[in-house]
């Protein structure tokens, strides 16, 4: 699985990384990084749930 | 009881985060979700930006799809509810379920007679049709200047278009208090919008398609364009003799339970606050974290944690990047943590920077969770991960 952000859509809210802190992390602007180029299976739930809750839809799932 | 079929009524993200839930929480049984929607749960937030603007279209706004074995059924609006049988009535027939969750959200609140065509921004669908009647107008008039009518407004005038803001109170000022409500507005103005003060609310005039508001003192603006931003309304007329509480929403306890094995979640709900009174909190991380702290009683009752609210608001608008955490209308003076609103980027905290009760910070690169560890007694009020 992998997890596409669009940072230019980012807005910072953090709701990802609040669901998912092994996934994503927000850096120093406050912008998304997706931490895992291929997510470990053991975290694939969560990365999903992370990316659910994004408000502007900036992530995106792809297997 | 072990719970087979939960039944969850609602298409936005609360219904979504609900869904998430039971399946982070292990749930193995059947779950079906009952949407009036035409569309898989989306995003409303950039309906009044990007979608507005024709930068963004539904597949900028749909969230990630559910999972292959959750049973969704759209353009499906449950009409009524038997407590005692588990039953949801649909027009497609009754659905039975062990447990249910409410997330059947708002609609826009309108102030036009049934003889017009009030517009307002709530669904895609609204968020279409304002794309396209914003392409063929030169004015645009916006009813109410909270967050959506502030940040419409902001769309509109990106899109070159003259705009004007009526409001019975100064835009944004009892949501992110005067300090803060003065600067966007200021902003704003800057950018030329018109922001007008009608104490006593406007009356829309022109039928079918509103085109001036009267004031109480008679009077008139026109525009091409007039927009209703007036507030939401909780869809729980469909619950009206079921049973379920209702008070200006379904009422919920402090773990969002409504009778037993059903619970409530977003914007449909209203919860004591601290004060005792009943009050509706119809924001994006409400809905999430309510849905999540239903679903978790709904699984473990009493053994679920109580549902804290953490209270993170913000608005993008003008170029201005507003985060809030904290009860809204913070009041007085704001002691200055960082930068300065003049200079374009400020961290303020009310009432003060020793106990913060709110924090807001204006184009300031602080993360929201960084925000809510900064308020006084957060350790007591952040809810369990």
């Amino acid at each position: 699985m992998q997890v596409h952000a669009d940072r230019d859509k980012c807005e910072g809210h953090g709701l990802c990384a609040d669901v998912a802190p092994e996934v994503f992390e927000l850096d120093d602007d406050a912008v998304v990084v997706v931490l895992h180029e291929q997510v470990p299976s053991a975290l694939e739930r969560k990365a999903e749930a992370g990316a659910r809750v994004c408000p502007v839809a900036a992530l995106r799932v792809s297997t | 009881m072990s719970l087979r079929e939960v039944v969850v009524v609602g298409g936005s993200i609360a219904a979504l985060t609900a869904v998430e839930t039971l399946r982070m929480e292990d749930f193995d049984g059947r779950i079906t979700v009952l949407s009036d929607e035409e569309l898989p749960p989306y995003t409303r937030v950039p309906l009044s930006k990007g979608v507005l603007a024709g930068r963004e279209s539904a597949d900028d706004v749909v969230l990630a799809p559910l999972a292959d074995e959750v049973d969704l059924h759209l353009r499906t609006p449950a009409t009524g509810l038997d407590l005692e049988a588990q039953t949801v009535l649909t027009p497609d027939g009754p659905v039975r379920y062990d447990g249910l969750v409410i997330a059947t959200g708002a609609r826009a609140r309108r102030i036009g007679t049934p003889g017009q065509s009030e517009r307002v921004l709530r669904s895609y669908e609204d968020g279409l049709r304002l794309r396209d009647d914003l392409r063929r107008v030169s004015s645009v008039l916006v009813v109410g200047g909270g967050f959506l009518g502030m940040e419409i407004a902001s769309t509109a005038r990106e899109l070159g278009r003259d705009v004007t803001v009526v409001d019975l109170a100064p835009p944004l000022d009892r949501l992110l208090g005067t300090t803060v409500g003065r600067h966007v507005r200021a902003v704003a103005e800057r950018a030329g919008v018109h922001i007008v003060l009608a104490h006593g609310g406007v009356r829309l005039l022109g039928e079918p398609t509103p085109t001036a508001v009267e004031t109480p003192d008679g009077h008139r603006l026109e525009a091409d364009l007039v927009i209703s931003a007036v507030g939401d309304l909780p869809n729980a007329e469909w619950l009206a003799g079921s049973g379920v509480p209702l008070s200006g929403g379904i009422v919920v306890d402090e773990r969002c339970r409504v009778s037993p094995y059903v619970v409530a979640a977003g914007d449909v709900t209203v919860m004591a606050t601290d004060d005792g009174a009943l009050a509706r909190t119809p924001s994006w991380t409400n809905a999430v974290e309510q849905a999540r702290a239903a679903v978790r009683s709904l699984l473990h009752g009493d053994d679920a944690p109580e549902y804290r609210p953490s209270r993170y608001f913000w608005t993008e608008q003008f170029g201005l990047d507003v985060k809030m955490v904290g009860p809204l209308d913070p009041q007085g003076q704001p002691a200055v943590l960082d930068g300065s609103l003049d200079a374009g980027s400020a961290l303020l905290a009310w009432p003060d920077a020793a106990t913060p009760r709110q924090v807001v910070a204006v184009n300031h690169h602080t993360p929201p969770a960084k925000l809510k560890r900064m308020l006084t007694g957060a350790r007591r009020t952040q809810l369990p991960a």
